[in-house]
C-alpha cells in the first residue's frame, strides 16, 4: 500500500550550530561537510599552485621564478595536494555523508574514528604546506623517485621531504581508518530489506574503494616510512650509492598509487550513477552489471602498476600491457550502461546533470588516450611527456572533478535545505568545460611533439610556444570558473530556495527525509524492496518495473 | 532501522553504540573493524617482506660476509619466540575464560600474556644491543636495513599490543568485562595473535631462510 | 511531497545543441587549420620508430572511431530525449538487457586484445638487440650532463662527448647501421628522450654498474638532420636543461667524425707549468669559484676530489658562450689528480665539472 512520505518538519537549526559544535562533532553528516570544505580549500591552493606553473610555462624562458627548484616545489605541492588533500578527501567526504543516509543508518560504524579521520587532514596539510618555508618544499614529484628524493646533494635536502612523507603517513592512516568505517557500516548498518543488491551504486562504489583503500594504502605506507629509513637513519632501501635498489621504489609506491586512481574516480562514477538515473527518470541501466564491472575495476587495478615503469627496462612487460588493456573492458560496460540509463529517458538539464554529461565526454577522451599507452611501444613515445599530463587530467579533472561538482549541485540542497543556482551554475559549467578543454587538449600535442614532463622551461625553437600559451588562457579560464561556483555557494547560503526533502524526484532513501536530515537522519524509514525505494514510494511499486 | 529508540539519554549507549550488538547477529562491528585493520597491517608488512626479499635478491652474497653469522636462529631470539607463542596460548586462555564469565581467570591469564608481552620487548631490545655490537646497525647496506625495519616494526606492533592488553586488564579487574559483553577482549586477542604469526613469519625468514 | 520539481528549471535542451557545435566548431577548426596533424608523432627517424608510428596510426584510428561513435551516441541520446515541457509520464523503466551487457562486453575484450596482439609484436621488433651491433654508444647520465662514449668491439672507449646543460659535444650517429646504446647513471634516474626516435629508455643508477641496453637504426633519409633529445625523468634542479643534440651522419661523414673526436682533448701541451692552483671538489661543490692565472703561459690545477667513491668530478674550461677549451678526464671520489692546461689569452673564462655543470660547480677563471 504505497503511501507518500510524511510531511516531515524541517530540523531544527542544526547548521547554525557553534564552533564548538563543528570542532567536536562526531555526526557524519558534519564530518562530512568539514570534509567537503576543508577539501575545497585544498583544491583552491593547489589550483594556485598549477597557476603558478602555468604562468612560468605560458611563454620560453624563465620569468618570474629565479630558483628553478621552486617550480618542482610548485608542480610536486600540486600533485601531491591535488590527489591527497583534495579528490581523495572529498569524495569520503561525499561518501560520509550520503552512504548512512542511503542505507537508512543512523550514523557511521565508527563516528569518533570518523572524526579523527578528519582532523588528521588539517594537521597533515599544515605539515606538508610548512616545507614552504622551512628550506623549501619536498620538489622530487608527487612520485617522489629515489635517488631524488634521498637527502644527498643534488637531491632532496632539508626538511621539506621529511615533511611531505610525514604528512602522507597521517593522510594514508586517516583513509585507512575511514576505510575501515566504510567497511563496517555498509556491512552491518544496512536498514532491513537493503540486501546488497539493493543498495545505491554510490554505496557499492564506496565498499570496492574502500577495499582497495585498506589493502593498497598500506603498502604506500610501507614505502613512505622505507624512504624515511634512507634518509634518516642511513637506510639502503632505495639508494643505490648505499647497496640500494632505485626501481624498487617505483614497484611499490606504484603498487599502492595505481588503485589509487581507482580510489580517486569510482566512487565519483557512483555519484553519476546517482544522478543520472534521477535526470532520466528511469533506473540506471544494467545494475548488476555495473557492481560486478566495479569489482572488476577493483581487482584488475591491483595488476596494472607496472604500467608506469614500462621505460625502466625493469618489467615484465607483455603481462602489464594485457592488464591494462583488459581494464578498459569493464570501464566501458559502465560506460554503455550510463549512456543506455539516458536513452529513451526522459533528460532534464539541470546542473547536475550538465556536469554528469561533461564526466562522461571527458572520461571517455581520458580513457581513450590511456590507452594508447597500454601499448608499450607507444608508451616509449609518449611516457612522461604532456602526453600523460593530458591523460591523467582527462580522468581526473574532466572525470572526477566534473563528478564532485555534479554532487555538489545534487547533494547541496540535502545538505543545507536550500537550492543552489542554476544560471550561476549553467555558467560555471560552461567556462570550466571550455577552460578545461582548452588547458589540456593541447598537451596531447605538446607531448606527441616531444614535451617532456616537469620542465621549468623550454626551447623557444621547439615549437611548443604557442600550446603552451593556449594551456594557460585555459587554466585561468578554469580560475576564472570558481568564481561563479564560489558565489552561487555563498548567496545560496543565504537566501537560496528552500529544497525541501526531495527537490530532485530522487530514489534514494536520502531524499525520504529532511533537508537537512534530523541528528539520527531519519524519522520513519519507507519500505525497502528495490534500489530506489524512494521511487517505489512515490509512484507505488507499479512504477518500479519489479 | 525504523528504530524508534529516540531514547538518547536513557541508554548507556548512544543508540549507533548500541548497533555493535545489533540482534541481526554475526560479527559485531568492533571486531570486524580489528579484522579489516589487521588486514590493511597484513599489507603493510607485505611490502616491507617484498622489500626485503627484493633487497636479498639483488644483493649477493646474502647473508653478507661480514654477517654471515650473526642471526642465529637459536640465539635469544629462540626463547623469545617460544615466549610469544606461549603468550598466544594464555591469551586464548584469558578469553575462553571471559567467554564463561571466569573474571579471575580472564585477569590471569591476560596478566600473564601481558608479562610475556614486555618480556618479549625487553629481549628484542638487549639483543638489538647485542647485534650493534657485533657491527649490524640499520646503516650496515640492505642486510641491516631491512632486518631492523621489519623487526623494528614489528616490535612497535607488540607494544601497542602490550598497551591493548593493559588497557584491557585495567578493565577487567574494574569488572567491566562479562560473558556477553566483551568485544574489546576479543577484538585485542585477534590482535595479538596476528602479531603472534607476522613474528613467526619473521622468526622463519630472518633467521632460518636467510 | 514537494512541488514538481518539473517546472523549476528550464527545459535547457540548448546545452544539447551547444555541445553539438562545439564539437563541431572544433572539428572544423582542426581540419581547416591542419591541426589533425598535430596529433600524430613526427616522422620517426629510425625504423623502430617507424614501427611505433605504425602502430600508434592502428591505435588512433580505433580511438577515434570509438570516440566518434561514443560520443556521438551521448549527444543524440541528449538531444534526442529532453524531457517536453509538462510531460510528467515515466519513460519506459528498462532495468537493463543482458544481450547488450554481453555484446559491449565481448565486442570491446576482442578489441583490446587485438591491440595487445600487435603491441606486442611491434614490441618484439623494437626491443631486438643484435649480438653484434655495428656502433655501440655507451651513454652516462649525471646531474646535469649527458657523456657518450664510443666504444670499439672490446669495450673501451675510443671517444668521448660531454654536454653539460645542454652545451658542449654531440651525439652523433652513422644511418643506416644498427646502433647499441648502453645507458645507466651516476647519480639519480634519468631518461634518455629523442622525440624524433619516438623512443625513450630510464638511465638508472645501478649499484654494480649494469646498464641498460637497446638498438636502434636510424633512416637514410635522416642523414644531414638534427634531432632534439632531452633528459625526461624529473632528476633535479637542472632538468630542463638536460638537453643533448643527435646528428645524424651518412657513414663517411661518421667515420671521419669519430676520427676527429678521437683526437680530443689535445694532448696535454710540453713546456713548463707557470702557476699552480689548487681546488678541491666536495659535496658536489668547489671549494672556489673565482680563479686566476695569468696569461700565456701553461698551468696546472690540483684537483682533490674529496666525494665519496662513485662520484666523479673534473675540471673543464669553456668560453664564456660555451665553446669548449680544455676537456679534462674526470676523476673519481676519493682520488686527486692534477691537470695540465695549455696556455690562454687574457679575458673570462668558465670553470666548471663537465658531469655537475651546477651553480655550485661553476666558477670563473681570470686570465690576466
Amino acid at each position: 500500500m504505497a503511501t507518500t512520505a510524511p510531511a516531515l518538519t524541517p530540523a531544527a537549526s542544526g547548521y547554525r550550530s557553534g564552533l564548538y559544535e563543528w570542532l567536536t562533532t562526531t555526526d557524519h553528516k558534519k564530518i562530512g561537510i568539514l570534509y567537503v570544505t576543508n577539501s575545497f580549500i585544498f583544491f583552491f591552493l593547489g589550483g594556485l599552485l598549477a597557476l603558478g606553473v602555468r604562468t612560468e610555462l605560458a611563454q620560453p624562458g624563465l620569468q618570474y621564478l629565479a630558483d628553478e627548484n621552486l617550480y618542482n616545489e610548485l608542480f610536486t605541492m600540486h600533485g601531491t595536494v591535488m590527489i591527497f588533500l583534495f579528490i581523495i578527501p572529498m569524495l569520503v567526504g561525499f561518501g560520509n555523508y550520503v552512504v548512512p543516509l542511503q542505507i537508512g543508518a543512523p550514523d557511521m560504524a565508527f563516528p569518533r574514528i570518523n572524526a579523527l579521520s578528519f582532523w588528521m587532514l588539517p594537521l597533515a596539510g599544515i605539515l606538508l604546506f610548512t616545507g614552504f618555508v622551512t628550506g623549501g618544499a619536498a620538489a622530487a614529484g608527487w612520485t617522489s623517485y629515489s635517488p631524488l628524493a634521498q637527502d644527498r646533494p643534488l637531491g632532496s635536502v632539508g626538511p621539506g621531504q621529511d615533511l611531505w612523507i610525514v604528512g602522507l603517513l597521517l593522510i594514508g592512516t586517516s583513509s585507512i581508518l575511514g576505510s575501515i568505517n566504510f567497511l563496517v557500516t555498509i556491512f552491518k548498518m544496512r536498514a532491513p530489506g537493503m540486501t546488497l543488491f539493493r543498495m545505491p551504486i554510490l554505496v557499492w562504489t564506496v565498499l570496492v574503494t574502500s577495499v582497495l583503500v585498506l589493502m593498497a594504502t598500506p603498502v604506500l605506507t610501507s614505502a613512505l616510512v622505507m624512504l624515511f629509513i634512507d634518509r634518516n637513519y642511513g637506510g639502503s632501501f632505495f639508494d643505490p650509492a648505499n647497496g640500494g635498489n632505485a626501481v624498487l621504489w617505483q614497484n611499490v609506491f606504484w603498487f599502492y598509487s595505481h588503485p589509487a586512481v581507482y580510489i580517486m574516480v569510482l566512487p565519483a562514477m557512483g555519484m553519476i550513477s546517482e544522478i543520472l538515473p534521477v535526470f532520466s527518470r528511469k533506473p540506471l541501466f544494467g545494475y548488476k552489471a555495473f557492481v560486478f564491472a566495479t569489482a572488476g575495476i577493483g581487482a584488475l587495478g591491483f595488476s596494472v602498476w607496472a604500467h608506469h615503469m614500462f621505460t625502466t627496462g625493469s618489467v615484465y612487460l607483455p603481462f602489464f600491457s594485457l592488464m591494462t588493456f583488459l581494464i578498459a573492458v569493464p570501464t566501458g560496460v559502465k560506460m554503455f550502461n550510463w549512456i543506455f540509463t539516458l536513452f529513451r529517458g526522459k533528460l532534464t538539464f539541470a546542473t547536475p546533470l550538465l556536469f554528469a554529461l561533461g564526466f562522461l565526454s571527458m572520461f571517455l577522451i581520458g580513457g581513450i588516450n590511456g590507452a594508447f599507452s597500454a601499448a608499450v611501444p607507444v608508451d616509449f613515445a609518449l611516457h612522461d611527456t604532456y602526453w600523460v599530463v593530458a591523460h591523467l587530467h582527462y580522468v581526473l579533472f574532466g572525470g572526477s572533478v566534473f563528478g564532485v561538482f555534479a554532487g555538489v549541485y545534487f547533494w547541496f540542497p540535502k545538505m543545507t535545505g536550500r537550492m543552489l543556482g542554476e544560471g550561476l551554475g549553467k555558467v560555471q559549467f560552461v567556462l570550466m568545460f571550455i577552460g578545461f578543454n582548452l588547458t589540456f587538449f593541447p598537451m596531447h600535442a605538446l607531448g606527441l611533439a616531444g614535451m617532456p614532463r616537469r620542465i621549468a622551461d623550454y626551447a623557444s625553437d621547439a615549437g611548443w610556444n604557442e600550446l603552451n600559451l593556449a594551456a594557460t588562457v585555459g587554466g585561468f579560464l578554469i580560475a576564472a570558473s570558481v568564481l561563479p561556483f564560489l558565489w552561487n555557494v555563498f548567496v545560496s547560503l543565504r537566501s537560496g530556495k528552500p529544497a525541501g526533502d526531495d527537490p530532485w524526484e530522487g530514489n534514494t532513501l536520502e531524499w525520504a527525509t529532511s533537508s537537512p536530515p534530523p541528528p539520527y537522519n531519519f524519522d520513519h524509514l519507507p519500505e525497502i524492496r528495490s534500489e530506489r525505494p524512494v521511487f517505489d514510494l512515490r509512484h507505488g511499486r507499479a512504477g518500479s518495473g519489479h | 532501522m525504523t528504530s524508534d529508540s529516540h531514547a538518547l539519554t536513557t541508554t548507556e549507549h548512544s543508540p549507533v553504540a548500541g548497533l555493535a550488538h545489533d540482534a541481526s547477529g554475526g560479527i559485531s562491528n568492533p571486531i570486524l573493524g580489528m579484522l579489516l585493520f589487521i588486514t590493511s597491517e597484513v599489507m603493510f608488512f607485505a611490502g616491507l617482506f617484498a622489500a626485503y626479499f627484493a633487497s636479498r635478491a639483488a644483493a649477493a652474497p646474502w647473508p653478507p660476509a661480514e654477517f654471515e653469522h650473526t642471526l642465529e636462529p637459536f640465539s635469544l631470539v629462540f626463547p623469545a619466540t617460544v615466549m610469544l607463542v606461549i603468550s598466544s596460548v594464555t591469551c586464548q586462555i584469558g578469553v575462553n575464560a571471559i567467554r564463561r564469565d571466569d573474571r579471575a581467570g580472564f585477569i590471569r591469564a591476560i596478566g600473564l600474556t601481558l608479562i610475556l608481552g614486555i618480556v618479549f620487548l625487553l629481549i628484542q631490545v638487549y639483543d638489538y644491543g647485542l647485534l650493534y655490537s657485533e657491527g649490524l646497525t640499520v646503516a650496515a647496506g640492505p642486510y641491516g636495513t631491512t632486518y631492523y625495519t621489519l623487526t623494528g616494526f614489528h616490535g612497535a606492533h607488540v607494544f601497542g599490543g602490550v598497551i591493548m592488553l593493559a588497557v584491557i586488564l585495567y578493565r577487567g579487574m574494574a569488572g567491566q568485562f562479562s560473558s556477553r559483553h566483551h568485544d574489546a577482549v576479543e577484538a585485542t586477542s585477534i590482535y595479538w595473535h596476528f602479531v603472534d604469526v607476522v613474528w613467526i613469519g619473521l622468526y622463519t625468514t630472518l633467521y632460518w631462510l636467510r | 511531497m514537494s512541488s514538481s520539481p518539473r517546472t523549476r528549471f528550464a527545459p535547457g535542451s540548448i546545452w544539447a545543441w551547444v555541445l553539438l557545435a562545439s564539437i563541431a566548431v572544433g572539428l572544423i577548426l582542426a581540419v581547416v587549420t591542419d591541426s589533425v596533424g598535430a596529433l600524430f608523432p613526427p616522422e620517426a627517424a629510425t625504423a623502430q620508430g617507424r614501427e611505433i608510428r605504425d602502430l600508434y596510426t592502428i591505435v588512433f584510428v580505433i580511438a577515434a572511431v570509438i570516440f566518434f561513435v561514443v560520443e556521438g551516441l551521448i549527444v543524440w541520446t541528449v538531444i534526442r530525449y529532453r524531457r517536453r515541457p509538462g510531460d510528467d509520464e515515466l519513460p519506459p523503466q528498462t532495468h537493463g538487457n543482458n544481450l547488450a551487457e554481453i555484446a559491449w562486453t565481448v565486442v570491446p575484450t576482442l578489441i583490446v586484445t587485438f591491440l595487445f596482439v600487435i603491441s606486442w609484436q611491434t614490441l618484439n621488433n623494437v626491443e631486438a638487440v643484435s649480438a653484434e651491433p655495428e656502433v655501440t654508444v655507451r651513454v652516462t647520465g649525471s646531474q646535469f650532463a649527458w657523456t657518450f662514449d664510443y666504444l670499439d668491439a672490446g669495450g673501451t672507449s675510443v671517444a668521448k662527448q660531454t654536454v653539460a646543460n645542454g652545451e658542449g659535444g654531440i651525439l652523433a650517429l652513422p644511418v643506416g647501421r644498427s646502433i647499441q646504446f648502453r645507458v645507466h647513471s651516476v647519480d639519480v634516474i634519468h631518461a634518455f628522450y629523442v622525440p624524433a626516435f619516438l623512443f625513450k629508455r630510464d638511465v638508472n643508477p645501478d649499484p654494480d654498474g649494469r646498464e641498460s641496453v637497446f638498438e636502434l637504426t636510424i633512416k637514410g633519409s635522416f642523414a644531414g638532420e638534427v634531432l632534439r633529445g632531452q633528459c625526461a625523468e624529473l632528476c633535479g634542479l637542472g632538468h630542463r636543461k638536460m638537453t643533448f643534440e643527435v646528428h645524424a651522419m651518412t657513414q663517411a661523414n661518421f667515420e671521419a667524425w669519430l676520427i676527429e673526436a678521437q683526437q680530443t682533448p689535445p694532448p696535454a701541451p710540453s713546456g713548463p707549468v707557470g702557476t699552480t692552483l689548487q681546488l678541491v671538489a666536495k659535496d658536489i661543490a668547489y671549494d672556489t669559484l673565482e680563479l686566476e692565472v695569468p696569461a700565456g703561459e701553461p698551468f696546472a690545477i690540483e684537483f682533490d676530489n674529496q666525494d665519496l667513491a662513485g662520484i666523479t668530478h673534473d675540471v673543464d674550461i669553456r668560453l664564456q658562450d660555451g665553446t669548449v677549451v680544455a676537456n679534462t678526464t674526470e676523476i673519481d671520489g676519493g682520488s686527486s689528480t692534477t691537470y695540465v692546461y695549455g696556455a690562454l689569452d687574457a679575458g673570462e673564462y668558465t670553470f666548471m665539472c663537465s658531469i655537475h655543470p651546477v651553480p655550485s660547480m661553476t666558477g670563473t677563471l681570470t686570465v690576466n
